[in-house]
């Protein structure tokens, strides 16, 4: 296999299982899936189909019980916490149903946060920071706090915040789930302009009419993969 | 590195504007206890640890004498001139007692604390002056040379440079000023003026035989250690030439050994203990405090997950957030420490305001850069400790559940830390309480001790006359014409002279040999203390007079030499009646009455054998007038004043004390560290009350959406509310039982400081146990309020 065909993500075999008490609960039984570079792809399915817990995984949020992540040829299914949180910082960018943009920072600091772990220099901080802000049109509000902003310019910052470190993929879930439909669908609108510049985006959503905006789609039930829709997208 | 630290603490000082509440008490709860750990450093620095002022200060020593009945710090003057001869480990030796110093000559008289030295005294502390010259082994024999203290000089002579070399009258004697000592020179404690003495050794207040004399023991020793030589080789040395002068006087050094001890030590043997156990308490509420700051910036933690999470899932890794939660927590502490400071120069100041007299050092104790640089340091363990527990929480992510729902559930293990750190608070706050209360019964119980003579209503005035003006005669005429005179108003008629006055430290003590009983030597005849009094002294104090007679004017020297013994006195005569028997105290004297116990020393040391003896027959010049009048403390020292100056117009009288006054200053020092510590138990207590206040507070909104599940499914609102106060009050008893442990622990160390008072006494122990469960169930009320009036609908419909 060339370099070229290397996928972004392969995952083999992952299964998560939470232990609760006596009682076992199998939020992913074995996927196998693979994301190529550049490749914008929904995952879709009802609620506890185990949806979110395959993108906090995919996340370096949470890790698997069993099977292997490679990640740009990496393998990252074992890291250290510090070795996940140097990949994350670097590798992933988070968009969040919620925003989870943090109160007591400006826009331009929540979005400039990811870069200052990064440990880069200010100047390049500052020039990247407002890239990201000039690319979503939140340039204008560096300043405010987040409560300052409607829940649409929130999700903008949120996302300026993902691409500012130019990850190698966009974790989006359900990037809509807070907002109203035509937010919803402006945000939907920023995730395919990004993809059209060449980001890989993962989504998450219940949601099939924002499913169909991706390349792919791939339907999870009871933690495992039932239907894959490939060219559904743009 | 520093861009980091410098975003972290922006972001810190943003939230705590965000967070007034949460911000002020934090800082607060650090303010009390840095600021009260550093007030009573400085106090412990000053007296414990900090340097003496003088050059090379560790090589000055305190001698001292070793007998059977115990080590003593008096010296006779041969013993002295044996020591400073031989001993060729010590350099300079100086002797020297506490003398009254009388200046006369232009106007009011003054009286000044004043101290008789022999010659080589400044030699051993080795200060220069600060103006003039300090007298030396050079001016031995030459007398009437004084040094005044710096604050004697500023405040009695405005600080002049031309007093150097004048003459003043001390005493009536004319005396030389010859320099100023610096204010760091300040021995003994509070001397204003150093006289040199006329001869070798410090003038002797009884008579005695001059140079030759080794039964008088009556001044202090101090030295320097010759160059070259140690504190052992010093020791040994004077051990052996104790020795030699046992085996060579053995009427009088029987038994007998000299030895050294540092000076620094010396000086503080006393307080050591108790300022070291109020260091141990005040660290106890630093410690609190922490548990207490860290306990709320856990809870602020838990509210932060979701901020932290974003933060880690943005790839903040563990160390960074911990660094930025230290930030925060040293951010805090700083400003803790800022008002500590605050705290501890108002608390430095109110120490040494209640200080009881005759704490050493206390012109030592200082807020300064050393006690800055403690509270610097103390504020910077405070910032980590309390940093600590929030900052490892954060390196156990859950970073998945954070996200999702942003920390409205606590997980078991954190709640577990914070009710950890209630339980610590708890257990430390008893064992400070009991430790309070233990110290607390004890001077209850000493206050309790009746010192057998009469404490109301008697007013004792001091009455020492300089021996240059006034010999034996003389004295014994002059406290009679006083006496005459006083007797003669209605207002002062019961009124007598007495020395030592009980309860103000002075001592005289004699071995004594019984008539007729096995002839012992020295070192075994039993010690007896001696004690002068004028006829009236039994009437005026209250001290019964059980056999035989008083004393009458009849007593005179050259009479009888007769005496009167206390009740433990009399049991030594064993069977026979001690009426009518002699005792050689070094000379012989008849015994004519027996009088009831009465303690002289303090209320805490029991009374010891007593021999009463005549003043007019056994003249001393330190007599202090007692009065028995219901006439304030004030008009009778302005009466004996107005008497003194028809006699003497130059002497000057100190205002006089109640009895009751004298036994409360005796009781000073239990009384300050009680104080203290019942300060510091407290507030140890309001820490622990908040910490559990403020875990159930959050626990209860932890548990809001539990508590509507309850109420739904039937539990009536006194059971929830029944439920947060067992919550509260099972992590409360588990502290209270850790505390218990602790405090007999305590205790134990606190034995030397309590009178009558056992190390683990139940009552105190199982009282406050139940009082600090009383102030937990109390702090559970609100939060369990609040449980018991959740609106099961909204809480349900929250989740």
């Amino acid at each position: 296999m060339n370099a070229s065909a290397e996928p972004l993500i392969r995952l083999d075999g992952i299964k998560k299982v939470f232990y609760t008490d006596e009682v076992e609960t199998h939020a992913l039984a074995g996927i196998h899936l693979e994301i190529q570079k550049g490749e914008y792809i929904a995952i879709a399915g009802p609620s506890g189909c185990g949806k979110s817990t395959m993108l906090a995984i995919l996340g370096l949020l949470d890790t698997p019980t069993e099977g292997t992540y490679m990640l740009n040829g990496q393998q990252v299914s074992n890291l250290s916490l510090s070795e996940r949180a140097r990949v994350r910082n670097r590798e992933i960018g988070f968009i969040f149903q919620s925003f989870n943009l943090i109160g007591d920072l400006t826009v331009f600091e929540n979005v400039e946060l990811p870069l200052i772990y990064r440990g880069m220099k200010a100047a390049e901080r500052r020039e990247r920071a407002n890239a990201a802000l000039e690319r979503v049109g939140m340039a204008h509000r560096a300043k405010h706090l987040p409560s300052q902003l409607s829940g649409g310019q929130q999700q903008r910052v949120a996302v300026a915040r993902a691409v500012a470190g130019q990850p190698s993929i966009l974790l989006a879930d359900e990037p809509t789930g807070n907002l109203d439909s035509k937010n919803g669908e402006a945000v939907m609108d920023l995730l395919r302009e990004l993809h059209r510049a060449g980001a890989t985006i993962c989504m998450v959503t219940h949601d099939p009419r924002y499913a169909a905006h991706a390349d792919r789609s791939v339907h999870f039930f009871d933690g495992r993969v039932v239907e894959e829709n490939v060219g559904a997208g743009v | 590195m520093m861009h980091a630290l410098l975003s972290d603490s922006r972001h810190a000082l943003r939230t705590f504007r965000r967070s007034p509440g949460f911000t002020a008490a934090a800082v607060l709860s650090l303010a009390l206890g840095i600021g009260g750990a550093t007030a009573i450093f400085s106090v412990v620095d000053g007296i414990l640890l900090r340097p003496l002022p003088y050059p090379d200060a560790h090589h000055i020593v305190k001698l001292g004498r070793t007998s059977p009945q115990g080590p003593n710090d008096s010296f006779s003057a041969a013993d002295f001139l044996d020591v400073k001869r031989e001993a060729s480990t010590l350099g300079p030796v100086a002797g020297y007692r506490e003398d009254i110093s009388d200046v006369t000559g232009s106007g009011t008289p003054v009286r000044v604390a004043g101290v008789q030295t022999t010659a080589a005294f400044f030699e051993v502390f080795a200060s220069p002056p600060l103006l003039g010259r300090l007298y030396t082994t050079a001016d031995e024999g030459r007398g009437a040379l004084a040094v005044l203290s710096e604050g004697l000089w500023r405040r009695q002579y405005g600080a002049r440079d031309d007093i150097i070399g004048t003459r003043i009258r001390i005493n009536g004697v004319p005396t030389e000023i010859v320099g100023v000592a610096p204010a760091a020179v300040r021995h003994p404690h509070a001397a204003e003026m150093w006289m040199l003495t006329p001869g070798q050794v410090p003038v002797s207040p009884i008579p005695y035989d001059g140079d030759a004399d080794r039964d008088v023991q009556y001044f202090t020793a101090v030295a320097r250690l010759a160059p070259g030589a140690t504190l052992a080789a010093a020791n040994a040395q004077l051990q052996e030439i104790g020795s030699r002068l046992a085996r060579e006087f053995p009427d009088t050094n029987g038994g007998e050994s000299f030895g050294a001890r540092p000076f620094a030590a010396s000086m503080v043997a006393d307080v050591r203990t108790a300022l070291l156990v109020l260091l141990a308490a005040v660290l106890c509420v630093l410690l609190i405090a922490c548990a207490n700051v860290a306990g709320l910036m856990l809870a602020r933690g838990l509210a932060r997950r979701r901020e932290l999470a974003v933060r880690a899932s943005l790839g903040a890794s563990r160390a960074r957030l911990a660094q930025q939660l230290l930030t925060e927590s040293l951010l805090l502490a700083m400003a803790g420490g800022a008002v500590g400071l605050l705290v501890a120069a108002w608390g430095i100041d109110l120490l040494l305001a209640l200080a009881p007299e005759g704490l050493p050092r206390l012109g030592d104790v200082r807020l300064d850069w050393r006690v800055a640089a403690a509270a610097t340091l103390a504020t910077t363990v405070v910032g980590l400790l309390a940093g600590l527990a929030p900052a490892w929480q954060s390196a156990r992510p859950r970073l998945n559940e954070d996200l999702k729902d942003g920390g409205r559930t606590g997980t078991a293990v954190r709640t577990r830390l914070r009710s950890a750190l209630v339980v610590a608070e708890v257990a430390g706050a008893l064992a400070l309480l009991v430790a309070a209360g233990l110290m607390a019964t004890s001077l209850a119980r000493l206050r309790g001790v009746e010192p057998g003579f009469r404490t109301e209503q008697v007013t004792a005035i001091p009455l020492p006359l300089p021996q240059s003006r006034y010999d034996g005669p003389a004295q014994v005429r002059f406290y009679n014409a006083v006496l005459e005179r006083l007797h003669a108003n209605p207002a002062t008629a019961r009124s007598a002279v007495v020395f030592p006055l009980p309860f103000r430290g002075n001592n005289a003590m004699a071995a004594v040999q019984i008539e007729g009983q096995p002839v012992l030597s020295r070192s075994e005849q039993q010690s007896a203390e001696l004690n002068m009094v004028s006829p009236n002294y039994f009437e005026t104090m209250g001290l019964p007079l059980l056999r035989g007679r008083a004393f009458t004017p009849t007593d005179v020297d050259g009479g009888l030499p007769v005496a009167i013994v206390n009740e433990r006195m009399a049991a030594l005569f064993g069977d026979r009646d001690p009426i009518g028997r002699r005792v050689d105290l070094g000379m012989w004297v008849t015994v004519v009455g027996v009088v009831a116990d009465a303690r002289r020393e303090a209320l805490d040391v029991a009374p010891k054998p007593a021999l009463f003896l005549p003043a007019d027959q056994f003249s001393v010049p330190f007599m202090s007038v007692v009065v028995h009048s219901d006439l304030p403390a004030a008009t009778l020292s302005s009466t004996v004043a107005a008497v003194v100056r028809e006699l003497d117009p130059d002497l000057p009288v100190d205002p006089g004390q109640t009895m009751t006054e004298v036994l409360d200053a005796s009781t000073g020092q239990p009384r300050f560290r009680t104080f203290i510590l019942v300060a510091f138990a407290t507030l140890a207590v309001v820490l622990a009350a908040v910490g559990i206040y403020g875990l159930m507070s959050y626990s209860v909104s932890q548990r809001t959406a539990e508590m509507g599940v309850r109420l739904a499914l039937g539990a009536s609102p006194r059971q929830i509310g029944a439920l947060v106060l067992a919550h509260g009050l099972t992590l409360a008893g588990l502290g209270v039982a850790i505390g218990l442990v602790s405090a007999a622990g305590a205790g134990r160390v606190l034995a030397s400081l309590l009178f009558e008072t056992p190390p683990v006494e139940p009552r105190v122990f199982l009282g406050l146990a139940a009082l600090l469960l009383t102030i937990a169930a109390l702090a559970c009320y609100v939060p369990a309020r609040r449980a018991m009036r959740v609106d099961p609908a909204q809480a349900l419909r929250g989740e």
